[in-house]
Parts: structure tokens; sequence; C-alpha cells
């Protein structure tokens, strides 16, 4: 396996490249540390503001010129606002590279944020905010992070915020926000597919070397997430066919020593195969679901586990009960040798399968940058997945999956039923 | 490319830089070929051919692929049905057997059958729970009265609670047969070896007589359409639909720059678009530029039969359905009126000479962009499309318009938001 290249730029801008000559395009993904966790407390949603209205237009070119420019050339760019990052994402062809990386670099250093784009945005985020109202999974979902990640804190808050703090942003707000914290410090652009050294330093680190920081290039910490009081709730959506359960608690960072036996854990319990124990049960022998999974989510200061599963809400109760049964069996039933051994060759044999798409590669480039985890990481992975002991695994199962820690909520047509976990 | 003794037809694409393969198998049987009464019988004779049979117990297949940190799905289109699997390119055997065994040995076992009612039902309860659905589920069903497209894969669930056992497994002895079904692998390996492999699985296997072609054809439709949804929602939606020729029709590529001119271009499969919203085009600066609407699509839906041109919209919270629909009219009336400018053009083909590249984003793409092709008219069609597309002129933009575009060819769903019951 080759080493991705890295290099960082003169302005601070880091840049890691890895060919993937069988995919005839490129792929590019990056951040910049302007997402939520950047905002300070008057500044709740003003992240998600700025993220959508990069594409609305720079000193140089209205909205319509943007999206004439880059779809002119048949590329894509995307801007999202994540907790912890100004995310953005595009795809280009070698021929088109240069071109792309300019008008990425425009779009991030001169933006013109114009009112009237402001005021379109502002109604998309409403309508947004509207429509996930009426989404069972994501009511379900955004509840349970905001009682995993309380007081506020930039892991549980919708990032768009509320719809009295959606309405009350200005422009001015944006335009101090994005002078702050969008610049070269910190900005990881991590590119894939067709390329080479050439291209890289001609195409995509040049017209990046370019941008210039007169914000701050001190990074806002995240802080600590707040303690987690296990709670329920039950969120009432009569007009709907189907019932969102969603179980999960506060889980460790990325950095943490136990991130990989619990990856492991988490990959046995609900993903591999039909996703796992709870996937087995709920699906393959009960038939309640189409949906039932476990999802492990690491990022800086913290992370967050959660089971997942869509029901008819007359298999409500049976549903509970058998995520429940499942979080029990990690102390009466625990994963077996055999178990531990298929989820490591999975996680070693997926190397290859995981990693054939370019965005996969560039997704993954990406991390590896943003978490510290070395050039090498992918040669040294299958060592760190071998090196997880079996009892470590259940271990950190039992702890993890505790029903005891976790809090649940259930958003649907769920009448009067009212079912603990 | 090779056609077996049994019918078989098999298409190897060896990559040599890639150390992953990619099979797909796709059979020639949809929805499109399911009769009143057994909709989403194809759908759950998909979901039940990952449950083993012959060689392979229930879990195997999960299991054998898990092992080697491959991934494997399937889906059911209107037009055919395809299952893959994405394994290191060492394990090519696995994926045969695997391939072989759900060809002719599934089991149907009554308890599974019955197990995985509840399950299809609930994917479609999932789906209700999207207005977006319930629109589309709509929309087809008054564009269609006569051909099967009328019902959506998953089918009706009063269907779901009644099918029995046996006419699945009939289904599935029908239409599962070498000769009713394509092979593609793309990825790292020999095709001397690979062919020899694919012999030793799958050459063995009997074909079946071959289904009878589908006789149903939808006549012309005269005069518009239309139907009010009123439901519980968050915002109001607009589709409208006008009929196109199938997908192998000469008149497919004016349609695709038309398309891409009116709402932009994701590529022939609409897998691979991601969160991308194109803005250059049209309707985007029409109702979302104007506030009219937040989100706006077109797509061509390229099928086997004549099929339909979809546009969706999301509606802003102030705007009227009556005046986005206003708006869709006026832009489809200036597309009946003038050719696109040559910007538009030139941008309309760019896109999809781009889109062609990034639907070969790895093994799995590569091979999905091949089989889907293939089952609708033949492996080599995107390329052979793209060079069709390059070739169109404005003017047959405008004809197409004119001939397609036909306000008594057209079906509207309006879905009008009311407030959520508390």
């Amino acid at each position: 396996m080759t080493l991705p290249d890295r290099t960082v730029l003169d302005n601070g801008a880091i840049l890691v490249s890895q060919a993937v000559p069988a995919n005839p395009f490129i792929s590019f993904r990056g951040s910049v540390p302007a997402g939520m966790t950047a905002e300070g407390p008057d500044e709740i949603g003003v992240a998600e503001f700025t993220a959508r209205l990069l594409l609305s237009g720079s000193r140089r070119a209205s909205a319509s010129k943007v999206a004439e420019r880059l779809e002119g050339i048949g590329a894509t760019l995307e801007f999202s606002n994540a907790e912890e990052a100004l995310a953005f994402q595009g795809r280009c062809t070698r021929e088109t590279a240069a071109e792309t990386v300019r008008v990425l670099a425009e779009c991030l250093a001169e933006p013109a944020f114009p009112p009237r784009e402001i005021e379109r945005v502002r109604g998309e985020i409403l309508n947004d905010l509207r429509l996930e109202s009426d989404d069972t999974r994501h009511r379900a979902m955004r509840a349970l992070s905001r009682l995993a990640f309380p007081k506020g804190h930039p892991y549980g808050r919708d990032p768009k915020g509320d719809e009295a703090r959606v309405r009350t942003i200005r422009r001015a707000d944006i335009v101090a926000f994005h002078g702050a914290h969008v610049g070269p410090y910190g900005m990881i652009v991590a590119v894939t597919g067709d390329v080479d050294r050439g291209l890289v330093e001609e195409s995509i680190a040049r017209p990046l070397s370019r941008l210039r920081s007169d914000g701050s290039e001190d990074a806002v910490p995240i802080r600590p997430p707040p303690a987690h009081t296990p709670r329920s709730e039950w969120i009432r959506m009569p007009h709907k066919t189907q019932a969102d359960v969603v179980v999960g608690a506060p889980s460790v960072a990325r950095s943490d020593p136990d991130y990989y036996a619990l990856r492991l854990a988490n990959l046995l319990f609900g993903r591999i195969g039909m996703s796992g124990r709870v996937g087995w049960n709920l699906r393959e022998e009960q038939g309640l679901a189409y949906y039932a999974f476990s999802s492990l989510d690491a990022r800086t200061a913290g992370g967050l586990w959660t089971v997942s599963a869509g029901v008819n809400p007359a298999n409500l109760e049976k549903a509970i009960r058998g995520i429940r049964g499942e979080m029990d069996r990690m102390r009466s039933d625990p994963f077996s040798s055999e178990e531990v051994r298929r989820g490591r060759d999975n996680q070693i044999g997926s190397l290859v399968v995981s990693l054939e798409r370019n965005a996969e590669v560039a997704g993954e480039l990406h991390r590896m940058e943003y978490y510290g985890l070395g050039m090498d990481f992918l040669e040294r992975f299958p060592d760190i997945v071998r090196d997880v002991s079996e009892d470590r695994v259940r271990e950190v199962a039992r702890k993890a999956f505790d029903p005891r820690a976790c809090s649940m909520v259930v958003a649907g047509p769920v009448g009067k039923a009212r079912v603990s976990l | 490319m090779e056609t077996l003794a049994n019918g078989l037809k098999v298409i190897l694409r060896p990559i040599g830089q890639t150390k992953a393969l990619s099979t797909w198998v796709t059979y020639r049987i949809g929805s499109r070929n399911e009769v009143p009464g057994m909709t989403g019988s194809t759908h759950w004779v998909e979901h039940m051919l990952f449950k083993g049979g012959g060689k392979l117990r229930k879990g195997d297949i999960d299991r054998m692929v898990s092992e080697l940190g491959g991934r494997h799905n399937a889906f059911t289109h209107s037009d055919f049905t395809t299952y893959f699997t994405t394994l290191p390119a060492t394990a090519l055997d696995t994926a045969l057997l695997i391939e072989a065994e759900r060809m002719r040995n599934a089991a149907f076992d009554p308890k599974e059958v019955e197990a995985e009612r509840t399950v299809v039902i609930s994917e479609r309860e999932g789906a209700e729970n999207q207005p977006e659905f319930l629109v589309e589920e709509e929309l087809w069903g008054l564009a269609f009265h006569v051909h099967p497209y009328h019902w959506t894969p998953i089918g009706y669930k009063q269907d779901l609670a009644n099918l029995a056992r046996d006419p699945l497994y009939a289904h599935y002895l029908r239409h599962y047969a070498p000769n009713n079904a394509v092979l593609v692998m793309v990825g790292g390996f020999d095709v001397a070896v690979a062919m020899q492999r694919v012999r030793e699985h799958l050459a063995p296997l009997k074909p079946e007589a071959p289904p009878e072609p589908l006789r149903l054809a939808e006549p012309e439709q005269r005069g518009e359409r239309r139907s009010d949804l009123n439901r519980p929602g968050a915002a109001d939606l607009l589709a409208a639909a006008w009929h196109v020729p199938p997908f192998a029709h000469e008149d497919t590529p004016a349609l695709i720059v038309l398309t891409a001119v009116l709402g932009g271009w994701r590529g022939f499969t609409s897998f691979g678009g991601g969160g991308w919203h194109p803005r250059a085009n049209r309707l985007y600066r029409a109702l979302v530029d104007t506030k009219l609407a937040t989100d706006v699509g077109a797509r061509h839906d390229m099928r086997i039969d004549p099929s339909l041109l979809v546009v969706n919209a999301t509606l802003a919270p102030n705007a009227s359905l009556d005046r986005v629909e206003a708006v869709l009219d006026a832009e489809v009336e200036k597309l009946r009126k003038a050719a696109p400018t040559k910007a538009e053009m030139d941008r309309a083909k760019v896109q999809v000479r781009s889109w062609t590249r990034y639907e070969q984003d790895g093994v799995t793409d590569q091979a999905l962009l091949l089989s889907v092709m293939e089952a609708l008219a033949s492996w080599d069609a995107a390329d052979a499309t793209l060079g069709k597309v390059e070739k169109v002129r404005p003017e047959a933009v405008r004809d197409v318009a004119r001939r397609y575009l036909v306000d008594d060819h057209r079906s509207v769903v309006r879905f009008h938001h009311a407030e959520a019951p508390p």
C-alpha cells in the first residue's frame, strides 16, 4: 500500500492526497474549524447560515455565476455545517481540477453574503426545521442527542438552532463568524482518484496556498459534554404509520484508548451482517422491523452510541424488549470468541472493500488527518484490530451498552403507550 | 462478454489496479411483471433470497460476506431485480457460490416467508411516513391506468398482508433462471480464470422456459389527470409528470439534455447524486431563487417501457401551489417555444459527460452502471447514449419538448399539508 502524500502549505492548510487509478475522476473532502463548536453563546445557528451561504456568491461572482462556473465544467461542490467543522466536498476531473479548486478557494475566502441570499437561506432553514419536525426518525434522533448532550452542548443541539433564533440572525453575525473562523488555519483538504503529484501541486495546492488568514489562529476548544441523566421521551405523531425508537448514551471520544474495542463491540452488537445481534433479533427472528441497527459516532470531545429501529406501533413493546434483551445479553451471554473473530476479520477485510470508492478514500484520509492518526494508519490498522483483546471487547460492551445508562426516545403514532427500556 | 449454454449472459470488466471485486446478478423481473393482487411479490422474493437454501443455511450469506469485510445488498426496480456482493478479489468463488445457490435453490421456508411479511410491511410503513412517497405512489397510479408501472415495487399493503408462500415461490422459480439473468463482474481478476470459475459455478444450472413477454401497453392519455392529497405534513409538495418513450428510444438523448436544462443532471442511475443539488438550471432559478420553493428537481425516469419525466417541488411556507404550478407551466412553455441557448446546451452536455465518469466510482458503481444499462437496453448503453447526447442540437430539445411535454399527457399531484393533530 502506498502511503498518502501529506503537505503543509505555507498558509497552514494541510493537503492529503492519494491516487486511486481505477477511478476516472477526482473526489475531495475538506474541513475548516468553523462548525457548531466554534459558535459562541450568542452565535447559535450562525455556522449553519455561513455554510449554506458559501455558494451564494463571492466578491467576484454572483450566486448564479458561481453555479454556472461549477456546473459549466461538470464539477460539484457542497458545503455543510457539522458539529466540529465547516465541511466541504466535491467532484471534478483532472482537466477541471484547477478551476474547481479556484472556485472552492474563492467561496471560502471571499463570500459576499448578499442580503437577498441570506433571506433565501433563512426561508430554506425554516422550511427544513418544519420538514424535520414531521420526520419520525429525525425527531427521535434529535431528541436523543439533546438528552445525551444536555445544556446546549454542540453535540446535542440542532445545528440550525430553533425557529426564533433563525429569524433573528443578521448579516453582521455571519460576516463576523466567517471572518473569525474561516481561513487556511486548521484547514484540511483530502484529495483522491485520478491524481498524481504534479496535478496536486499545480491544480490543488497552488490555488489553496493563496488563501490568507485574517481571523483568529487559536482553535476554539470543544468543551467536555455535561453529565448525562438517562431519560425517556415519547413524541406523539398520530398521523404517522410507523414509530421510530432510538436508545443511546454518550460514549467514548475518538482518541479514547477503548475506542477500537468499542468499535468492534458495536459492530457485533448492531452492524455486522444483517445488523449484528440486534438486527438478527428484531428483523430475522421476530420480523418486527425493516431496520434495526446500532451506531457509534466518536468525535473529539466525546461520542454517541445509539440503537435505532423503525416498527409498527403495535410492535413497540416487543421491539423495546428485544433491544433491552440484547443489551442484557452483554452480561448473560457476552460475545463469543467466534463472534469476536468474525468481527476482527470483517474489520481487516473491509480495508479493501470499504475504500474502493473515491469518496470513501477521501473521507478516510480526512479522518486520518483530523484525528491525528498518521498517514500510516491504514497500514497499522490490522495490528490495531488484532491487538484488541476479546476480554476488553466484552468489558467495554457491558459498560457501554448498559440499559440503565441509556436514554430512549420514541417518535410516531405512539398513542398512550409507554414502555420503559 | 459471453452467453453460457444455459442462457446466462456474462459481462466481465477486469481492472488491474484494484484489489476488490463486485459481482452483480440482475434478473429481468421487476414490479412491471406483477399482476394485481400480487403487487410487491418481486420485492418480497428479493428479501427471501438472503435466507439460504441449497448449500447455504439461513445466515450463511451474511456470515460469508461479513467475514471477508465485504458488502452486499439487492434492490427491486420496476424493470429488474439485482443482487450485488463486493469482496476482496481473492474471494471470487464465494461470490459465485452465493449467486449460484440464490439463482435456483432458495429455501422459501414457510416460517421464514411469514416472518418476512411483517418486515416488508414495515419497509412500506417506513416509506408511508414520508409524504414524498405518498406523492410518488399517487403520481404513477395516476399516470398509468393499464401498465403495471401503475404500482411501485414495494406493492400495496393489502397485497402484502394476503400473499401466500406458494405463489411467491412459484414467482421465484419462474423468473430466477440463468436464461433470465445477467452476471456482471468488475474488479481485480484475470478474465480467463474468472470465466472458468463462472462456468464451474453457474453453467450446470438449468434454464427455464422463457417468461412471457409483457403485452400490456399504456394507451395514450387523453386529458390531464390531477389528484389532490390533503394530509398532515410540513410543507406543500407538487409533482408533475409527462409520458416519455422508453430508454432505448431515439429521443432519449434529447430528453436527457432537456432534463439537464430544466433541472440539472445527476447521472443515469440516480444513486451517485448524494446531497448535491444543481443550481444552474431553469427550475432552480424560477422557483428556488425566487423563494417559491426550497427544493426542486427534474428526472427522466428511464425504463424499459414508456415512462415519465417528473418534476418535484417542495414549496416555501408562503408560496401557493397555484403559483408554483403557473411558474412551472411558463418554464415548460419556454422549452416548447424556443431552443435552449448555447451556454445551456454546453452546460447540459458537460454535466452528462462528467457524471458518466462520477458514476464509475469504484468496482461496485461500475458494475451497477453496467447492470442497470444491460437491464434497460445494453451494458454499453451509457457510453453510447453519451455519444448521442454530445450530438443533440438545441432544436432537437425544443422538438422533444413539443412532442412530450404536452398538457393533455400530464399528471399532477398536489400535496396540501395540514397541521398535524396534537
